[in-house]
Protein backbone atom coordinates (compact mmCIF):
# COMPACT_ATOMS: atom_id res chain seq x y z
CA UNK A 1 0.00 0.00 0.00
CA UNK A 2 1.18 3.54 -0.69
CA UNK A 3 1.83 5.82 2.23
CA UNK A 4 -1.08 7.96 3.42
CA UNK A 5 1.31 10.92 3.10
CA UNK A 6 1.16 10.52 -0.68
CA UNK A 7 -2.29 12.08 -0.82
CA UNK A 8 -2.75 15.76 -1.72
CA UNK A 9 -3.65 17.38 1.57
CA UNK A 10 -6.28 19.70 0.07
CA UNK A 11 -8.48 16.67 -0.57
CA UNK A 12 -8.09 14.94 2.79
CA UNK A 13 -10.53 14.92 5.71
CA UNK A 14 -9.28 13.42 8.96
CA UNK A 15 -11.39 12.42 11.93
CA UNK A 16 -10.67 10.70 15.22
CA UNK A 17 -13.26 9.08 17.44
CA UNK A 18 -13.19 7.56 20.93
CA UNK A 19 -13.89 3.83 20.88
CA UNK A 20 -17.54 4.11 21.81
CA UNK A 21 -20.16 2.24 19.78
CA UNK A 22 -22.75 5.00 20.14
CA UNK A 23 -20.44 7.38 18.25
CA UNK A 24 -20.72 5.28 15.10
CA UNK A 25 -23.83 7.36 14.41
CA UNK A 26 -21.64 10.48 14.19
CA UNK A 27 -19.25 8.67 11.85
CA UNK A 28 -22.14 7.54 9.68
CA UNK A 29 -23.35 11.13 9.35
CA UNK A 30 -19.89 12.26 8.26
CA UNK A 31 -19.66 9.49 5.65
CA UNK A 32 -23.10 10.38 4.30
CA UNK A 33 -22.03 14.03 3.97
CA UNK A 34 -18.78 13.20 2.19
CA UNK A 35 -20.55 10.86 -0.24
CA UNK A 36 -23.18 13.50 -0.93
CA UNK A 37 -20.46 16.06 -1.60
CA UNK A 38 -18.93 13.64 -4.12
CA UNK A 39 -22.29 12.93 -5.85
CA UNK A 40 -22.22 9.19 -5.28
CA UNK A 41 -25.35 7.25 -6.26
CA UNK A 42 -27.47 6.27 -3.25
CA UNK A 43 -26.62 2.56 -3.61
CA UNK A 44 -22.93 3.46 -3.49
CA UNK A 45 -23.49 5.75 -0.51
CA UNK A 46 -25.08 2.81 1.32
CA UNK A 47 -22.22 0.52 0.34
CA UNK A 48 -19.57 2.97 1.52
CA UNK A 49 -21.38 3.78 4.76
CA UNK A 50 -21.97 0.09 5.54
CA UNK A 51 -18.30 -0.69 4.90
CA UNK A 52 -16.91 2.19 6.96
CA UNK A 53 -19.22 1.26 9.81
CA UNK A 54 -17.97 -2.34 9.59
CA UNK A 55 -14.32 -1.31 9.72
CA UNK A 56 -15.03 1.09 12.59
CA UNK A 57 -17.05 -1.53 14.47
CA UNK A 58 -14.12 -3.96 14.22
CA UNK A 59 -11.76 -1.29 15.54
CA UNK A 60 -14.03 -0.27 18.43
CA UNK A 61 -15.24 -3.71 19.45
CA UNK A 62 -12.34 -6.04 18.69
CA UNK A 63 -9.15 -3.98 18.40
CA UNK A 64 -9.88 -1.55 21.26
CA UNK A 65 -12.41 -3.64 23.22
CA UNK A 66 -14.56 -0.50 23.58
CA UNK A 67 -11.90 1.34 25.57
CA UNK A 68 -13.06 4.96 25.03
CA UNK A 69 -9.59 6.27 25.83
CA UNK A 70 -8.18 4.72 22.66
CA UNK A 71 -9.24 6.61 19.53
CA UNK A 72 -9.90 5.22 16.06
CA UNK A 73 -8.45 7.38 13.27
CA UNK A 74 -10.14 7.91 9.93
CA UNK A 75 -8.83 9.51 6.77
CA UNK A 76 -11.03 10.26 3.78
CA UNK A 77 -9.36 11.18 0.49
CA UNK A 78 -11.84 12.79 -1.89
CA UNK A 79 -10.49 12.01 -5.36
CA UNK A 80 -11.94 13.16 -8.66
CA UNK A 81 -13.86 9.93 -9.21
CA UNK A 82 -12.87 7.85 -6.22
CA UNK A 83 -13.15 7.93 -2.46
CA UNK A 84 -10.39 6.38 -0.36
CA UNK A 85 -11.17 5.61 3.28
CA UNK A 86 -8.56 4.57 5.81
CA UNK A 87 -9.43 3.25 9.26
CA UNK A 88 -6.53 2.96 11.67
CA UNK A 89 -6.67 1.23 15.04
CA UNK A 90 -4.11 0.49 17.74
CA UNK A 91 -5.13 -3.10 18.41
CA UNK A 92 -3.07 -6.27 18.55
CA UNK A 93 -3.91 -7.24 14.98
CA UNK A 94 -5.52 -10.45 13.77
CA UNK A 95 -5.05 -13.39 11.42
CA UNK A 96 -6.72 -12.27 8.20
CA UNK A 97 -6.66 -15.79 6.73
CA UNK A 98 -8.43 -17.19 9.75
CA UNK A 99 -10.94 -14.35 9.71
CA UNK A 100 -11.82 -15.16 6.10
CA UNK A 101 -11.61 -18.94 6.35
CA UNK A 102 -15.36 -19.57 6.56
CA UNK A 103 -17.68 -18.36 3.79
CA UNK A 104 -20.46 -16.57 5.73
CA UNK A 105 -22.90 -17.26 2.89
CA UNK A 106 -22.22 -21.01 2.85
CA UNK A 107 -24.39 -23.64 4.56
CA UNK A 108 -22.24 -23.61 7.72
CA UNK A 109 -21.30 -19.94 7.86
CA UNK A 110 -24.74 -18.49 7.23
CA UNK A 111 -26.02 -19.72 10.60
CA UNK A 112 -23.13 -18.18 12.53
CA UNK A 113 -23.70 -14.99 14.48
CA UNK A 114 -20.21 -13.66 13.64
CA UNK A 115 -17.78 -13.52 10.74
CA UNK A 116 -19.50 -11.25 8.22
CA UNK A 117 -17.67 -7.93 8.67
CA UNK A 118 -14.73 -8.32 6.28
CA UNK A 119 -16.93 -10.17 3.81
CA UNK A 120 -19.37 -7.22 3.73
CA UNK A 121 -16.56 -4.71 3.17
CA UNK A 122 -15.04 -6.74 0.33
CA UNK A 123 -18.41 -7.25 -1.33
CA UNK A 124 -19.40 -3.59 -1.18
CA UNK A 125 -16.18 -1.73 -1.94
CA UNK A 126 -13.99 -1.82 -5.05
CA UNK A 127 -10.90 -2.69 -3.02
CA UNK A 128 -10.16 -3.45 0.62
CA UNK A 129 -6.60 -3.89 1.88
CA UNK A 130 -5.37 -4.67 5.37
CA UNK A 131 -1.99 -3.58 6.72
CA UNK A 132 -1.81 -5.62 9.90
CA UNK A 133 1.14 -4.76 12.13
CA UNK A 134 0.92 -7.41 14.84
CA UNK A 135 0.93 -5.73 18.22
CA UNK A 136 0.98 -2.26 16.67
CA UNK A 137 -2.40 -1.80 15.05
CA UNK A 138 -4.21 -2.32 11.77
CA UNK A 139 -4.77 0.02 8.84
CA UNK A 140 -7.75 -0.79 6.62
CA UNK A 141 -7.78 1.02 3.28
CA UNK A 142 -10.90 0.89 1.13
CA UNK A 143 -11.70 2.51 -2.19
CA UNK A 144 -14.91 3.12 -4.09
CA UNK A 145 -15.19 4.70 -7.53
CA UNK A 146 -18.20 6.72 -8.58
CA UNK A 147 -20.47 4.70 -10.86
CA UNK A 148 -20.77 5.93 -14.42
CA UNK A 149 -24.27 6.91 -15.60
CA UNK A 150 -24.53 3.65 -17.56
CA UNK A 151 -23.53 1.60 -14.51
CA UNK A 152 -25.99 3.46 -12.30
CA UNK A 153 -28.83 2.82 -14.73
CA UNK A 154 -27.95 -0.88 -15.17
CA UNK B 1 -31.48 1.16 20.16
CA UNK B 2 -35.01 1.12 21.55
CA UNK B 3 -37.39 -1.82 21.69
CA UNK B 4 -41.16 -1.74 21.75
CA UNK B 5 -43.28 -4.86 21.75
CA UNK B 6 -46.89 -5.81 21.38
CA UNK B 7 -48.96 -8.90 20.73
CA UNK B 8 -51.22 -8.81 17.70
CA UNK B 9 -53.26 -12.01 17.81
CA UNK B 10 -50.81 -14.89 17.87
CA UNK B 11 -47.95 -12.77 16.61
CA UNK B 12 -45.49 -11.08 18.94
CA UNK B 13 -44.33 -7.90 17.21
CA UNK B 14 -40.95 -6.47 18.24
CA UNK B 15 -40.37 -2.94 16.98
CA UNK B 16 -36.76 -1.78 16.96
CA UNK B 17 -35.55 1.77 16.42
CA UNK B 18 -32.13 3.37 16.13
CA UNK B 19 -29.14 1.32 15.02
CA UNK B 20 -28.61 -2.39 15.53
CA UNK B 21 -24.91 -2.73 16.26
CA UNK B 22 -24.05 -4.88 19.22
CA UNK B 23 -23.12 -3.92 22.74
CA UNK B 24 -26.17 -4.01 25.01
CA UNK B 25 -28.45 -4.41 21.98
CA UNK B 26 -27.61 -8.10 21.73
CA UNK B 27 -28.82 -8.96 25.23
CA UNK B 28 -31.89 -6.72 24.93
CA UNK B 29 -33.12 -8.35 21.71
CA UNK B 30 -32.33 -11.85 22.95
CA UNK B 31 -34.20 -11.25 26.22
CA UNK B 32 -37.18 -9.88 24.31
CA UNK B 33 -37.30 -12.95 22.05
CA UNK B 34 -36.96 -15.29 25.03
CA UNK B 35 -39.69 -13.39 26.88
CA UNK B 36 -42.03 -13.83 23.93
CA UNK B 37 -41.22 -17.55 23.72
CA UNK B 38 -41.69 -17.98 27.47
CA UNK B 39 -45.10 -16.33 27.18
CA UNK B 40 -46.03 -18.99 24.64
CA UNK B 41 -45.68 -16.98 21.46
CA UNK B 42 -44.06 -18.83 18.59
CA UNK B 43 -44.67 -16.33 15.80
CA UNK B 44 -42.30 -13.39 16.14
CA UNK B 45 -42.22 -10.44 13.79
CA UNK B 46 -39.37 -7.93 14.02
CA UNK B 47 -40.16 -4.48 12.63
CA UNK B 48 -37.06 -2.66 11.35
CA UNK B 49 -38.84 0.39 9.92
CA UNK B 50 -37.09 2.76 12.31
CA UNK B 51 -33.68 1.09 12.20
CA UNK B 52 -31.43 3.20 10.02
CA UNK B 53 -28.61 0.69 9.71
CA UNK B 54 -27.19 -2.56 11.05
CA UNK B 55 -23.61 -3.75 11.18
CA UNK B 56 -22.40 -7.34 11.10
CA UNK B 57 -22.84 -7.60 14.86
CA UNK B 58 -26.44 -6.49 14.39
CA UNK B 59 -26.88 -9.19 11.76
CA UNK B 60 -25.54 -11.63 14.34
CA UNK B 61 -28.17 -10.45 16.79
CA UNK B 62 -30.90 -11.18 14.24
CA UNK B 63 -29.37 -14.59 13.49
CA UNK B 64 -29.27 -15.38 17.21
CA UNK B 65 -32.94 -14.41 17.46
CA UNK B 66 -33.71 -16.71 14.53
CA UNK B 67 -31.80 -19.62 16.11
CA UNK B 68 -33.27 -19.05 19.58
CA UNK B 69 -36.80 -19.01 18.17
CA UNK B 70 -36.22 -22.03 15.93
CA UNK B 71 -34.78 -24.08 18.80
CA UNK B 72 -37.93 -23.34 20.76
CA UNK B 73 -40.33 -24.23 17.96
CA UNK B 74 -40.85 -20.65 16.88
CA UNK B 75 -40.23 -18.54 13.82
CA UNK B 76 -38.83 -15.04 13.31
CA UNK B 77 -39.82 -12.94 10.32
CA UNK B 78 -38.80 -9.39 9.47
CA UNK B 79 -40.63 -6.46 7.98
CA UNK B 80 -40.08 -2.97 6.63
CA UNK B 81 -36.32 -2.98 6.13
CA UNK B 82 -34.64 -0.05 4.40
CA UNK B 83 -32.85 -0.36 1.07
CA UNK B 84 -29.57 0.09 2.93
CA UNK B 85 -30.25 -2.85 5.22
CA UNK B 86 -31.65 -4.84 2.30
CA UNK B 87 -28.32 -4.42 0.49
CA UNK B 88 -26.53 -6.09 3.41
CA UNK B 89 -29.11 -8.89 3.48
CA UNK B 90 -28.55 -9.52 -0.23
CA UNK B 91 -24.76 -9.58 0.06
CA UNK B 92 -24.74 -11.87 3.09
CA UNK B 93 -27.63 -13.96 1.72
CA UNK B 94 -29.59 -13.53 4.93
CA UNK B 95 -32.53 -12.92 2.61
CA UNK B 96 -32.49 -16.71 2.18
CA UNK B 97 -32.78 -17.23 5.95
CA UNK B 98 -35.44 -14.67 6.83
CA UNK B 99 -38.78 -13.99 5.24
CA UNK B 100 -38.95 -10.22 4.81
CA UNK B 101 -42.15 -8.26 4.19
CA UNK B 102 -42.71 -4.71 3.03
CA UNK B 103 -46.08 -4.32 4.75
CA UNK B 104 -47.22 -5.19 8.25
CA UNK B 105 -50.57 -6.67 7.24
CA UNK B 106 -48.87 -8.99 4.77
CA UNK B 107 -46.34 -10.02 7.39
CA UNK B 108 -49.04 -10.75 9.97
CA UNK B 109 -51.14 -12.67 7.44
CA UNK B 110 -48.14 -14.80 6.49
CA UNK B 111 -48.23 -16.50 9.89
CA UNK B 112 -51.84 -17.63 9.43
CA UNK B 113 -52.14 -21.32 8.82
CA UNK B 114 -48.55 -21.99 9.80
CA UNK B 115 -48.21 -24.68 12.41
CA UNK B 116 -45.11 -24.69 14.48
CA UNK B 117 -44.33 -26.85 17.48
CA UNK B 118 -45.82 -25.38 20.62
CA UNK B 119 -47.87 -22.80 18.72
CA UNK B 120 -49.76 -20.49 21.07
CA UNK B 121 -53.50 -21.05 20.83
Amino acid sequence: MSSPRDYPQDRVIEFSMPSRLELLVVLDGLVQSICSEMDFEQADVDAIANSVIEAASNAVQHAHEQNPGVPVHFRFVLGEDELVVEVNDAGEGFDIDQAMALDPTGPEGILKSRGRGIFIMRAMMDSVDFDIRMGKGTLVRMTKSRSTEAEAEA
Amino acid sequence: MKIKQEAIGDVYVVRLSGQLMGGPDADAVRETILSALNQGYRNILIDLKDVSWVNSTGLGILMSAHITATQNGGKVKLMRISSRIDSIFMVTRLNTVFQVFDKEDEALASFEGETSEGQKS
